[in-house]
Formats: structure tokens, C-alpha cells, sequence
């Protein structure tokens, strides 16, 4: 499979620009990782101890040596260890990488059972009550942010009427009920922006097909109305569709931020945006990393997938 | 052997009897044995000396001792020391309690104190209070559980150095600073990086009876809108830093408590190495310039007190009500003072502020619209909290708002703040000349007798008012919220409440 | 153009409102107020007060103009900067293809807050900054949809014509492609805006968006989510000014692709529209019975300026067994009249008057599920491109063996047996082997006898070819046309044939209709017409082509737009003959004995 080594070879060319770009892009913005986590809540350290900090940690070697450093360790495998507790990145990753996959897994599944019925209708009977409503909605799903959103929900199901617990995290394994409650609401809060997507593109995709040619030939058959919107006319539109939803999905792994944040998920997006703050440089390239491995790893898969549904696609 | 010199105002501890509270044991089986703890911030680490943050503090104070802490009027109380004092000689001389041992089983002796100090002064350490260790002469150790400092300096406040969060006593043979080993009531058993910390009782914990709870399990509500749900749906059980918007909604709740203290504070820093805020003159015309109530209504949902003086706590000794009002809001002032510093029309400037916190974002609008009204139009930098910090200590600012907090209740725990000839920090004004005011910390520092105390801090007070090295906005309330049944806790006055998590190995429910 | 006119006008209220922020009589969008914080109302201020007392109205006026500005500037940039991008890598393809597409990859990769909040902590927040990040966010999905959208056009028809014709490059790209991959494109924009104005709000929540205490819909958002429960209509404003522009922005760009996109949507609907009218009003006429019997067949497309008639008054029979040609220039309107025969209009026709009777029963009256039955079985109809009419993801097998088994209570293995017998009856090779291949894996002259084996699977009555050869090579075309009079003689069909090839109508036709500008001009047997054509028009049409397998040639100007029909004979500004009296008033169609003919002069020509 020649093809396939060469799209592996491109996506780790790929992965060690996005590193060599984050790398040398944290140590260009303001802010020292020995500076910030001495002054953590307020306090205020003296130089002495920030410098020392800093010759700990390694940060006063020459730039280019650092980046060798990181190289090697990369190349060996090693993300490195945390610069605030020596923690390593990859147990960190490993830790939170499943729950952030389950959000956005979860979260797909909602917005494909919802969106797909609801954009492939609206495109049949387009310009009819459903579609002006639906499409409405999707407006105002589009503009009401993840973060008011989840707010309100846990105002009224948790703070108010007290049904379900304000956001957190259980796992699986100790409480299968309690983890999917807690993953209800984040999981409907990714939903919200990918389910207005994907009705959208359905839509449109749904409405692109219906004038295709063939869908005429198909009618002209004397299908019934039914055969022909399932098997000529959303077959074809789930094409397109599948690749963006595909690609949502691949942009969603590091696009939780919020939702994990607001609801207390402890995915991967919060330790990055924490790493982030802190100028945990290790912490902050290792998660770049695996969410970029992983947006790839779906790329390839999207483009396999897309070749398997849509046979004019042929590699050789 | 030296004998305590009582002189000192600084008195004794109190006994393990006088503990607060006691609990009904027949009561136990009812009662929940974990209580659920809604931290604002994850500790970034553990390590015993280091600073890093409230939260962390909340968990170390759990899981070590220090020589001394408070009780819940914010008094000093003995945690390992039974007793201390100066002695003859002038030195410092702390008894330790002879029943107290380490996680290990060791014994707490006079050793791993002066190990803990010495670790602490070391040339390579990042403890927060290094510097203050290094004022340290030598240690002491004249039988196994007393400890003699002899000092560089002298200075008052040398107890209140030892009740800092940051001043855990480790046991000497412990290596790894990342699991240090302590002799608090509590000892981590589990956690998740990131996201929760659980401690339980210390088996051999050597106060009889305590802590009064098994297990605390701390989790990390960053979203303080969700802590404050998180308490409010009974998902937590007890939370930090309630948020000001909500502190009317926990009170009215009868199922919680609402304990605040009015503690920490809202300033404006200044860049005084150069023009226009090197001149007094200008930096008193911002201290005039600002409306407090205005931030006060509006940052903290009226949960805070305007500050138009230098940050003393109204009920203490050293406050005086006049000074307290000495920058006062006064438009035609400030508009004079900048005209006498050679800028009738004002100028163009810039205020840096950090933007993921609410407070500092507010403050910051507030003190800009202002500011406009007399002539000073500065451009709002809103920046993360790493640029801020990185920005503060390399002076990369005009004007600065921040929020912080006295080091402890004494008046000396302002010098943190006040005294701009401290290395460079994000938290002080950047290169203000305050002679006068340094000047004065550091006799009220060495001064040990109360009634001179009281009048050089007032000096201080009357010098900061015209060197303006920092221009005080609002107190701000800080406040726990917690399940009505919990007894036992209490949030520490004014710069001690964030400290307040001490006071965990009392609270129980019930 | 209609679609266009609603939408379009909000959004461009919207964007007027915003940008008159400054002239609008309203109280200072930053000028706080401490004492009249959260005020539900104040005079002067309908919306009420923010937290620091501001208006909230005014606010949400030049809030409005920050998050536009951002929002449309930065999806715009990076919508130029991205279709670009990508139609220069779909069209070049090597290096391009390589930097376009793996540019976007790198982009990609970064999660959207790290990249946010990397080049604003580099560059400082601000509105230049926060527009940088959009477009650079928004960036990939403009270059990956124009990207796709450019190789499938690439190899489309028009694509290829022009190319053949030797354009230059940049002139292919923007006006042949860019054009046609517009709709996706704007779907896209009307995507990215929407998105950039909530992300604006995202990131103001974790401020790093726009700098307060300049007024955004974001900033609103993110100040009123504290003060939730004492004033949630300071969350509600900032959301319904948003909602309201997001429904518009979608609205407008649906509208516009839909313009753009001539091919039109919504065909099932049609389905319904049709079956609503009445059946059979005329009772069938008297034996013997015709195949096909047209009656003043008229269709109807609504347009903004009005009503054209693509097909007006179109009349002509056809007897069992026998073939009619239906000839005439591109925009007649003979596909228009077979289509609505087979009731396969586009959406936006429907058939105004006249009647279809196929053995009888009018077609045009008859319910849908009726004439579904028919569809396909007694009648079909072979379209001109069969690349396009067949489904590209379905085996040709499979699509043969849907067309027996949507007549025929068939199971699917006998279904796809008799599918193989079908393609090897319309004489494709190794049937077994082509009935698994998908079309793009045919040649055009194997597809269109695909077409056709599609269409005789349930033995039709009635065969309505629509120029089944223009799209195929010449020595192919003979070959197609071949087998259909070849399975007209076997199965007994009667065909109607469109065409503009009057070779093809000598060839294989028995009578012919001569339509022009939606009318028939002239009807008749083959030979006699040919042998002496009556009208201007079919004499020009005849002399134009002498080895009739072209378009025609040779006639001056061309066929006028529907909208644009001259008030008299509507050959009359073409034709050589033309006098004052052809102006005045339209001619009606003259029957002499079997031939029909549509001009005041033709006993004048009548040789």
C-alpha cells in the first residue's frame, strides 16, 4: 500500500510542523512558565528563586538546544514531563484523551439522529413550515454560545430543579448510570453547534441531489417517492456530508474547551488550556500533538471511508 | 537552656483543650463521613514551601503542620509549637509539642525543624519565604523539641512567618519534595491530575480526636458560576471563593452558610520608572480620580467596602479613619494635582489588566472611565494572566489593576505590597520611589513595642498617601459556602481567609 | 430573484443599522452608570441598563457593527483567500494541491482555542488580532470545499468545452468555475459568519476577544451570563440579535445559491403539486385509439418578471409502433414538453393546460401514484446525458434490476439476472461483468445503452428518447440510434425522439414536429416535409445542414428568450421572408390534410 506510507509519511511531516510552530510560537509569547507557577494565586516570589526555577526546569538553555532536546525526547517517543509537577504528558494524555473522544462521540451521535432526518425532510419539502422552522432553529442553536447554554441548563436542571448533578465526571466502571447522566448535558452542549451544522449541510447536500439528473432517471423508473429519496437522493448526499461531519469531528478534539470547562468534563481540552496558561511548554506540545496525530489519523479514515461511499473515487 | 522572655506580645499558644468544638460521637454513624470540597483552582503542585496558590494552600494545611496557626478569631495558636518567645538574648526560641510525629511514625523533633529551615534558606531553593529563612543566623537545637533562631535582623513578625501556608515542617528524611512527608491530620490517599484530591485522617495523627471528618475529597470547579451550582444542586458540600453574584443566593438558601470575611483587596499599580506616573503628584490624581463604589457595586455585586486609603482593616489598631479616607474621591483634586504636575489636559496613557478574571476586567473599565473624566485616557490592555504576570515584573506597563492580599493581619504583611524596593513583582508597583514608606515598614518591623507600632504605621500611612505606591480600589468579601450541618469551620478574618482551610480538621457534620 | 429580496433586505437592515450606529440618536455606548445598573427600563433606554449602567439598546446597535465587522471581514478574507487557494490546488493540482491542502492540515490540526490563544497572546486582543484568528480559522473549510467542488467541476462538460475552446486559465477559473462552485462556497460563508460571531463570544469568554469597553454581542454575552438570574434579558438581546442575523445570513446565502445554481431544488415536492389537479376532464376520444395524443399542451414557469410559456399550445399524435421526431433548435422547448409528458417537470414548471392521453388516459390529470405505474413501465424515456442521469454510486446492474423490480413483484436475484439478459439485449459485451461496474467505469456510448436497457426492462408501449446521442461521440451515436430502431421493430414501441439532428429524424423518424420558440412551427410525415417544407424555419433548418449532425448553422441570430417573444410570428426578426403583416399578429397553426404549418405566407412558398 504504497499510498497509504506515503499519506503516514505527509501526516508526520505535518505533526512535526504543528510541533516545531507550537514550540517555538509558546516561546515567543510573554510569559515564563518558573515566573507564573511561583506567582500562582497572588503570590509574589522573588528573583532568586524564579531564576533558580528556571535553571531547574532548563529553561535558560539557548532556545535551538532546548528544541533539540525536545526532538530527541520526541523521537524516542517521550512527550516529556510536565514543567509544574513533573507529571508525565503522556499518562496525562492517556488519562483524558478516552473521555474527550466519548464527549465528541457521543455529542456526533446526537447531532446525526437529530440533523439527518431533520436536514434531508426540510430539503424535500423545502420552503415549507418544517424547513422555515428547522432551519430557524438552527439559527438559533448556532447563536446561542456553548457557554450560555450549558449555563442555563445547569441553572434549571441542577441549580433549580435539582434533577441532575451541576456537570463533573464518574467513571464508567464505578457507576455507569451517574457517568451517563454527568455526560448527558456536556454531550447535548456539543451536540447544539454540530447539530446545526449538519443539518445545514443535509440539507443543502439533500437539496443539491434532488436536482442531479439521476434522481429524474430514478423517477423515471417509477420509483416510488420513497425508494427514490432514499436510494437516489440521500444516499448520494450522505457523501458529502460524511466528510464534514468527519472533519467536525477531527476539529471538535481540541474544540471542547468550553463545554469541558463549563460543565467540569475533565477531558483533554482543560489541561491544555491550563497548560496554556501556565506555559507548561511539555504539557502544552504533547496535547497538540495527539490531538493533531488524532485529527490526521481521522482524515486518512474520512478519506478511506469517503472512497469505500463514493466509488468514482478510486485509488491505485 | 534560655528562658522565655514574656515581653513579648506576642503570647503563648493555647492548649489542645480549648479546641472549638466538640463533637456527639453517638451521633457518628448518621452523620456523612466525607465532606465534598469545591476547590476554585487545581494546586499546580503539592511541594511543601513552594507558593502556589489558595488552593493548594487549602490542601497542604491539611496534610502538614506548621509552628504555628490560628484559631478561628484569627489569633495565633500553636500548631507544633506549644509555646514561643524571645528569649534574653534576643533570640527566638519555639517548644515544640513532644507528642507530635510525622506520617512515618517519626517523632517531630527540633532537628527536622531546623532541616526544614535550612532546606528552606538553601542557595538553590524556590520557597516562598526563602528570603525570610535567610535572616536566619543559625538554628538551634538545644534538646529535641526546642528551637533557638538566632537572627541577622530583628523584627516582630518573625512568628507570623512560621504561620504561613507555605511553612509546613517536613520530616528530615523525606527526599522527594513532591510527596514530602508531614505530620497534619491528613494525608493524601488518592487523585486525579487535574481534577480531584482525596485525603483521609492521618492514622497517627497526635491531637486526640481529630480531624472530626475521615475524608476530604477536594474537586476543581475552575467555572465559578458551576462551584457555585455545584453546592447549590448538593454536589459539593462545602465550596471556596463563592462568587459575588451568588453570595445573596447562597445565604437565602436555608440549607447553607454563608461565612465571608472582607479580606482581600483591588489596587492600582503604577509603572514609576518613567514619566508621567515617576511624579507623586500624578499617581495622587489617579488615587483621587476613582469612584469605589462604583467597583464595589459593580465587581462585587456590592459584596465589598470602597478603599480610598492604604489597605488597613477598619477595627484593627492601626487604622484611623482619617487616613482611611485620605484618597477620597475628588475629580477637582485630581484635576488640580495633575495640572500642578504639569499636565492641565491630561495625556495618553495605558492600564493593563489581566481578562480571564471578572474582577480585574471590571475594576480595570471602571477605573478607566474615570479616568477619562480627568483627562487621563488610557487604552485598556487586556491580557492572559501569564502576560500580566510577565509584563508586571519586567515593567512593561503604565498603569496596572490588580487584586491581592495582605501577607497576615499585622501591618507588616503589607510590605509585600507597599514596599516597591522589593525585587520587581507583578503585584507591586514597578520602580515607585517610596523612601518614606519603606522607611517606616521597616522600623515598625523591628519595633516591638505596641503603642510606637501603632504610630510609625500611621506614619506609614500618611507617607503612602502622598509617595503613592499603590492606590486602593475596594475590599472585597471572600467567602465559603457550606452545608448548614457542617460545624466547626470558620472563615479566618480579613488576610487570613484564604488561609481558612486550616480549620477543615475541625469541621464535621453534625 | 424574489428569494433573494426578503432576506436580502434584512441583512442589509442589519448592516445598515450597525453601520449607522454613530448617527442613530443614542445615549454613549460606553458611558457607564453605576446607579442605574440592570435597570429593566429607563427613558431613553428601552432595553434597560448592563451591569455598569450602560444602554443596553445602543449597545447592541454598535455592538452590532464590532461583531459584523469582525465577522464579515474575517469569513470574507478568508473566503477569498481560501477559495483561491483551493481553486488554484484543484485545478493545478502537484505543488499547489500539495500547499493548499496541507496548509489547511497544519491549520486544522491546532485546536481552535490554542491557536486563539497563542496569536492573541502574541499579538495583544483587539479587533485586528481577533479578525487574523478567524480568518485563519475559517480558513481550511473555504480551501477544502472549493478544493472538492473544482476537481468535480474540472471534469464536467461546460468545464471541458470551454477548455477545448483554449481560454485562458484565469478566465476558466473565474468565469466558468468560480461560478459554479459558488453555492457551496456561500453555504460555507453564511456558516463561518455565524460561527465567527459566536466563537467572538468564546473567545471574549475567555477573554480573549474583543477589548471592552468597546461593545460586542460576544462582550454582552459574556457580561450578562454573571448577572444570569437578576437580568436574563441582558443574555436575551445579545442571543436574538444574533439569531436573527444568522437566520438571515443562511436565509440570503441559501437564496443566492439557489440563484446561482440554475439547476433549481426540490424536485420530490413537486411530486405533490401535480397529483393536486384533477383527472381526466376530456373523455377519450373514439377508436382507434392513438399511442400518444398531445392536446394544446401548455407549460408555465413562474419568474420574477412574470409567467414564460417554454411550451405553448403543443398538439401531435403518435400511433402504436410508430416513431415521431420532435426537432427543433436548443430553448424550443421539446425537452420542456417531453418531461412534462412523463411528469419529470423541474420544480419551478408546471403544466397550465391541455391533455396527454397515452392510450386514452390524459397523463397530465392523472393521480401521481397512477402515473408512477406507468413511469418506467408502459411508458420511459432515455435522457441526453447518461453520465449525469445515471447514479454514480450504484452498480449499473443494480440500477437496471431497480427499474424491473419497482414494475414487477420480482425477487432480486432473478431481478439481477434479467438485468444481465437487458444490458446484453441492448448489446453490451461481457454483461455479467459491466452489470457490477459503477458508471464512471463505462464508456458514454455503454452508458446510454444502459439507459436504454433501463428503459425497455418492463417492455414499454412508449419510448420518449431526449436527444439520447447529442452527448455521445459520432461513430457511437450511429450505433445508439441503431439498436433503438431495432427494438422499436422488435418490441413494437412507439418512440417519440427529440433531436436537433435533422439527419437522425431522416434516418429513423415517420412523422417529425418542428418546434420554435415553444410553438410548432410545422408538423408532418418525414418525407413529405422534407421533401417540401413549408415554413421559413424548417427550410432554413434543412439548408443549414447538409449532413445534419450539428447544430444548425447558418441561421442568423438565435432563438429569443421566452421573456422576449416578439408580439407576431416569433421567427419573424430571423427570417428572410419576414413583412410588416408577420409582426402584427401571432399566426395560427394551419392543418392541410396530415400537415400543420405556423405562417401567414407559406401557401406563398409552397413550391
Amino acid at each position: 500500500m504504497p499510498w497509504i506510507v506515503k499519506r503516514i509519511g505527509v501526516s508526520l511531516l505535518l505533526m512535526w510542523v504543528v510541533a516545531t510552530v507550537v514550540f517555538l510560537a509558546l516561546h515567543m509569547v510573554p510569559g515564563d512558565p518558573a515566573e507564573l507557577l511561583l506567582s500562582t494565586g497572588g503570590a509574589m516570589p522573588d528573583a532568586y528563586a524564579i531564576a533558580e526555577l528556571r535553571e531547574k526546569l532548563g529553561l535558560n538553555r539557548p532556545l535551538w538546544e532546548q528544541y533539540l532536546g525536545f526532538l530527541e525526547g520526541l523521537s524516542r517517543g517521550d512527550l516529556g514531563n510536565s514543567l509544574v509537577d513533573d507529571y508525565p504528558v503522556a499518562d496525562e494524555i492517556l488519562l483524558r484523551l478516552p473521555r474527550t473522544l466519548e464527549l465528541i462521540l457521543a455529542g456526533t451521535i446526537i447531532s446525526v439522529i437529530i440533523a439527518l432526518p431533520a436536514g434531508t425532510f426540510a430539503a424535500v419539502r423545502a420552503g415549507g413550515a418544517f424547513d422555515r422552522v428547522a432551519s430557524s432553529l438552527a439559527a438559533l442553536l448556532q447563536a446561542v454560545p456553548v457557554f450560555v447554554l450549558g449555563t442555563l441548563l445547569i441553572l434549571l436542571l441542577a441549580q433549580t430543579l435539582r434533577w441532575m448533578p451541576a456537570g463533573g465526571y464518574v467513571p464508567l466502571a464505578q457507576d455507569p448510570v451517574r457517568h451517563l447522566v454527568l455526560l448527558s448535558l456536556p454531550a447535548i452542549a456539543i451536540a447544539k453547534g454540530l447539530t446545526a451544522t449538519v443539518f445545514r449541510m443535509t440539507r443543502a447536500s439533500v437539496l443539491d441531489a434532488l436536482s442531479r439528473d439521476h434522481v429524474r432517471t430514478a423517477r423515471a423508473k417509477g420509483l416510488t417517492p420513497q425508494r427514490v429519496l432514499r436510494r437516489h437522493v440521500v444516499r448520494n448526499a450522505l457523501i458529502p456530508v460524511t466528510t464534514v461531519l468527519g472533519l467536525q469531528m477531527g476539529t471538535l478534539l481540541g474544540g471542547t474547551v468550553l463545554v469541558e470547562y463549563v460543565f467540569n468534563w475533565p477531558g483533554l481540552s482543560t489541561p491544555l488550556l491550563r497548560a496554556v496558561e501556565g506555559r507548561d511548554y511539555p504539557m502544552v506540545v504533547g496535547i497538540v500533538l495527539t490531538v493533531s496525530g488524532l485529527f490526521l489519523l481521522i482524515n486518512l479514515a474520512m478519506d478511506l471511508l469517503y472512497a469505500a461511499l463514493d466509488p468514482r473515487i478510486s485509488r491505485s | 537552656m534560655p528562658t522565655l522572655n514574656r515581653r513579648t506580645l506576642l503570647g503563648a499558644a493555647a492548649g489542645a483543650a480549648s479546641l472549638p468544638v466538640l463533637f456527639n460521637p453517638a451521633r457518628a454513624q448518621q452523620r456523612p463521613t466525607t465532606i465534598r470540597f469545591g476547590l476554585s483552582a487545581w494546586p499546580p503542585n503539592l511541594q511543601p514551601w513552594v507558593s502556589t496558590g489558595a488552593s493548594a494552600g487549602t490542601v497542604k494545611l491539611l496534610i502538614h503542620r506548621r509552628l504555628i496557626g490560628f484559631d478561628e478569631k484569627g489569633e495565633m495558636r500553636g500548631e507544633l509549637a506549644r509555646e514561643w518567645g524571645l528569649d534574653a538574648q534576643g533570640a527566638w526560641v519555639f517548644r515544640l509539642r513532644p507528642e507530635a510525629v510525622f506520617h512515618n511514625g517519626e517523632r517531630v523533633t527540633s532537628e527536622d525543624v531546623k532541616w526544614t529551615i535550612e532546606q528552606m534558606a538553601a542557595e538553590r531553593s524556590t520557597a516562598y519565604y526563602r528570603q525570610q529563612m535567610q535572616q536566619v543566623e543559625r538554628v538551634e537545637t538545644p534538646d529535641a523539641h526546642t528551637v533557638r533562631l538566632v537572627m541577622k535582623e530583628q523584627s516582630a513578625t518573625v512568628p507570623l512567618w512560621f504561620t504561613n501556608y507555605n511553612m509546613g515542617i517536613v520530616w528530615r528524611g523525606s527526599r522527594d519534595m513532591n510527596a514530602p512527608i508531614g505530620c497534619g491530620p491528613y494525608r493524601v490517599t488518592s487523585q486525579e491530575r487535574g481534577t480531584w484530591i482525596e485525603v483521609q485522617a492521618a492514622p497517627n495523627y497526635w491531637v486526640p480526636g481529630l480531624p472530626r471528618t475521615r475524608t476530604i475529597r477536594f474537586t476543581v470547579y475552575a467555572d465559578e458560576n458551576l462551584r457555585l451550582a455545584a453546592l447549590q444542586s448538593g454536589d459539593m458540600d462545602m465550596i471556596e471563593y463563592v462568587p459575588w453574584s451568588g453570595m445573596a443566593a447562597v445565604e437565602a438558601n436555608p440549607r447553607l452558610t454563608l461565612a465571608t470575611q472582607m479580606g482581600p483587596f483591588m489596587d492600582i499599580l503604577f509603572n514609576g520608572t518613567r514619566p508621567p506616573f515617576d511624579n507623586p503628584l500624578v499617581r495622587r490624581a489617579v488615587a483621587h480620580a476613582v469612584k469605589r463604589e462604583d467597583i464595589v457595586r459593580v465587581a462585587f455585586s456590592g459584596r465589598g467596602k470602597v478603599l480610598e486609603g492604604m489597605p488597613i482593616s477598619e477595627g484593627t489598631p492601626w487604622f484611623d479613619p482619617e487616613l482611611a479616607r485620605g484618597h477620597a474621591y475628588d475629580p477637582e483634586r485630581s484635576k488640580a494635582l495633575l495640572a500642578q504636575a504639569g499636565h492641565p489636559n491630561g495625556f495618553a496613557t495605558t492600564l493593563l489588566a489581566a481578562s480571564q478574571f471578572a474582577m480585574h476586567k471590571d475594576s480595570a473599565e471602571i477605573s478607566q472611565q474615570y479616568l477619562a473624566a480627568i483627562g487621563i485616557r488610557a487604552e485598556l490592555q487586556l491580557v492572559d494572566w501569564s502576560t500580566r504576570v510577565s509584563r508586571g515584573i519586567r515593567g512593561q506597563y503604565d498603569l496596572a489593576v490588580h487584586g491581592v492580599s495582605s501577607e497576615f493581619n499585622d501591618p507588616d504583611g503589607l510590605s509585600v505590597v507597599m514596599d516597591t524596593s522589593l525585587s520587581p513583582a507583578h503585584g507591586r508597583s514597578f520602580g515607585v520611589r517610596a523612601p518614606r514608606t519603606t522607611e517606616l515598614l521597616a522600623k515598625g518591623r523591628q519595633e516591638f513595642d505596641q503603642a510606637k507600632r501603632v504610630e510609625i504605621y500611621r506614619d506609614m500611612q500618611r507617607a503612602a498617601l502622598e509617595e503613592v505606591p499603590l492606590v486602593g480600589l475596594a475590599w472585597r468579601e471572600q467567602g465559603y459556602g457550606f452545608d448548614r450541618r457542617i460545624t466547626g469551620f470558620a472563615n479566618l478574618p480579613a488576610a487570613l481567609s484564604t488561609a481558612s482551610g486550616a480549620l477543615l480538621e475541625f469541621a464535621a457534620f453534625g | 430573484m424574489r428569494r433573494l429580496l426578503l432576506p436580502g433586505l434584512a441583512v442589509l437592515f442589519i448592516c445598515l443599522v450597525a453601520a449607522a450606529a454613530p448617527l442613530l440618536p443614542m445615549p454613549d455606548p460606553v458611558r457607564q452608570d453605576v446607579a442605574n445598573r440592570l435597570a429593566v427600563w429607563l427613558p431613553g433606554s428601552p432595553l434597560g441598563r448592563d451591569e455598569f449602567g450602560r444602554d443596553v439598546l445602543s449597545r447592541l446597535i454598535w455592538g452590532a457593527q464590532s461583531s459584523l465587522m469582525v465577522a464579515f471581514i474575517s469569513s470574507a478574507i478568508a473566503a477569498i483567500i481560501g477559495t483561491m487557494l483551493g481553486l488554484l490546488g484543484g485545478w493545478f493540482r502537484g505543488v499547489a494541491e500539495f500547499l493548499a491542502i496541507r496548509g489547511a492540515d497544519v491549520v486544522l490540526c491546532f485546536p481552535p482555542v490554542l491557536l486563539a490563544l497563542l496569536v492573541v497572546t502574541l499579538l495583544g486582543p483587539g479587533t485586528a488580532t481577533l479578525i487574523l484568528v478567524l480568518s485563519v480559522l475559517y480558513l481550511p473549510g473555504f480551501i477544502r470545499v472549493s478544493f472538492a467542488e473544482v476537481l468535480s467541476a474540472r471534469s464536467q462538460d461546460y468545464v471541458e468545452a470551454v477548455r477545448a475552446l483554449g481560454a485562458p486559465t484565469t478566465r476558466i477559473l473565474l468565469r466558468t468555475v468560480l461560478p459554479n462552485i459558488a453555492g457551496p462556497v456561500l453555504v460555507q460563508f453564511s456558516l463561518a459568519v455565524a460561527a465567527a460571531v459566536v466563537l467572538e463570544s468564546g473567545l471574549s469568554f475567555l477573554g480573549l476577544g474583543v477589548v471592552p469597553p468597546t461593545p460586542s454581542w460576544g462582550l454582552m454575552i459574556r457580561g450578562a451570563r454573571s448577572t444570569m438570574e437578576q437580568a436574563p434579558m441582558l443574555l436575551v438581546w445579545p442571543c436574538v440579535a444574533l439569531t436573527f442575523t444568522i437566520l438571515a445570513m443562511n436565509i440570503l446565502c441559501d437564496a443566492v445559491r439557489d440563484v446561482a445554481d440554475k439547476r433549481g431544488g426540490g424536485g420530490a415536492k413537486r411530486l405533490r403539486l401535480v397529483d393536486r389537479l384533477l383527472p381526466g376532464l376530456f373523455p377519450p376520444p373514439a377508436a382507434p385509439v392513438p399511442l400518444l395524443d398531445v392536446q394544446g399542451l401548455t407549460v408555465e414557469i413562474a419568474v420574477p418578471g412574470g409567467i414564460i410559456k417554454p411550451v405553448q399550445d403543443m398538439s401531435f399524435t403518435l400511433m402504436a409502433g410508430r416513431t415521431l421526431a420532435i426537432v427543433g433548435e436548443s430553448g424550443s422547448g421539446k425537452s420542456m414538453a417531453a418531461t412534462s409528458i412523463m411528469g419529470l417537470l423541474p420544480p419551478a414548471a408546471r403544466v397550465a393546460d391541455g391533455v396527454a392521453r397515452f392510450e386514452g388516459e390524459d397523463l397530465l390529470r392523472m393521480p401521481e401514484a397512477q402515473r408512477r405505474k406507468l413511469r418506467g413501465g408502459a411508458m420511459a424515456m432515455v435522457f441526453q446525458d447518461p453520465m449525469s442521469s445515471l447514479n454514480p454510486v450504484h452498480r449499473v446492474g443494480d440500477q437496471v434490476a431497480e427499474a424491473i423490480r419497482a414494475h414487477r413483484d420480482v425477487p432480486a436475484d432473478a431481478a439481477r439476472r434479467e438485468a444481465v439478459e437487458l444490458l446484453k439485449r441492448v448489446g453490451i459485451a461481457d454483461p455479467e461483468r459491466r452489470a457490477r461496474a459503477y458508471p464512471h467505469e463505462l464508456s458514454g456510448g455503454m452508458r446510454q445503452r444502459v439507459m436504454i436497457a433501463m428503459a425497455i426492462a418492463n417492455k414499454p408501449r412508449l419510448l420518449i428518447a431526449d436527444e439520447p446521442t447529442t452527448a455521445l461521440d459520432v461513430t457511437v451515436q450511429a450505433a445508439i440510434l441503431e439498436l433503438l430502431a431495432d427494438l422499436r421493430r422488435e418490441e413494437g414501441m412507439g418512440v417519440v425522439l427529440i433531436t436537433h439532428s435533422l439527419g437522425v429524424v431522416a434516418e429513423v423518424a415517420e412523422d417529425v414536429v418542428v418546434m420554435y420558440a415553444a410553438q410548432v412551427v410545422e408538423r408532418g410525415p418525414v418525407a413529405e416535409v422534407f421533401a417540401r417544407p413549408l415554413h421559413p424555419y424548417t427550410r432554413a433548418l434543412l439548408a443549414a445542414v447538409p449532413d445534419g449532425d450539428a447544430e444548425p448553422e447558418g441561421i442568423p441570430g438565435v432563438v429569443p428568450r421566452p421573456d422576449q417573444w416578439p408580439p407576431g410570428c416569433r421567427f419573424a426578426p430571423r427570417c428572410a421572408h419576414a413583412t410588416d403583416a408577420c409582426n402584427q399578429a401571432p399566426p395560427a397553426l394551419e392543418a392541410e390534410g396530415d400537415r400543420a404549418v405556423r405562417c401567414i405566407r407559406w401557401r406563398e412558398f409552397a413550391p
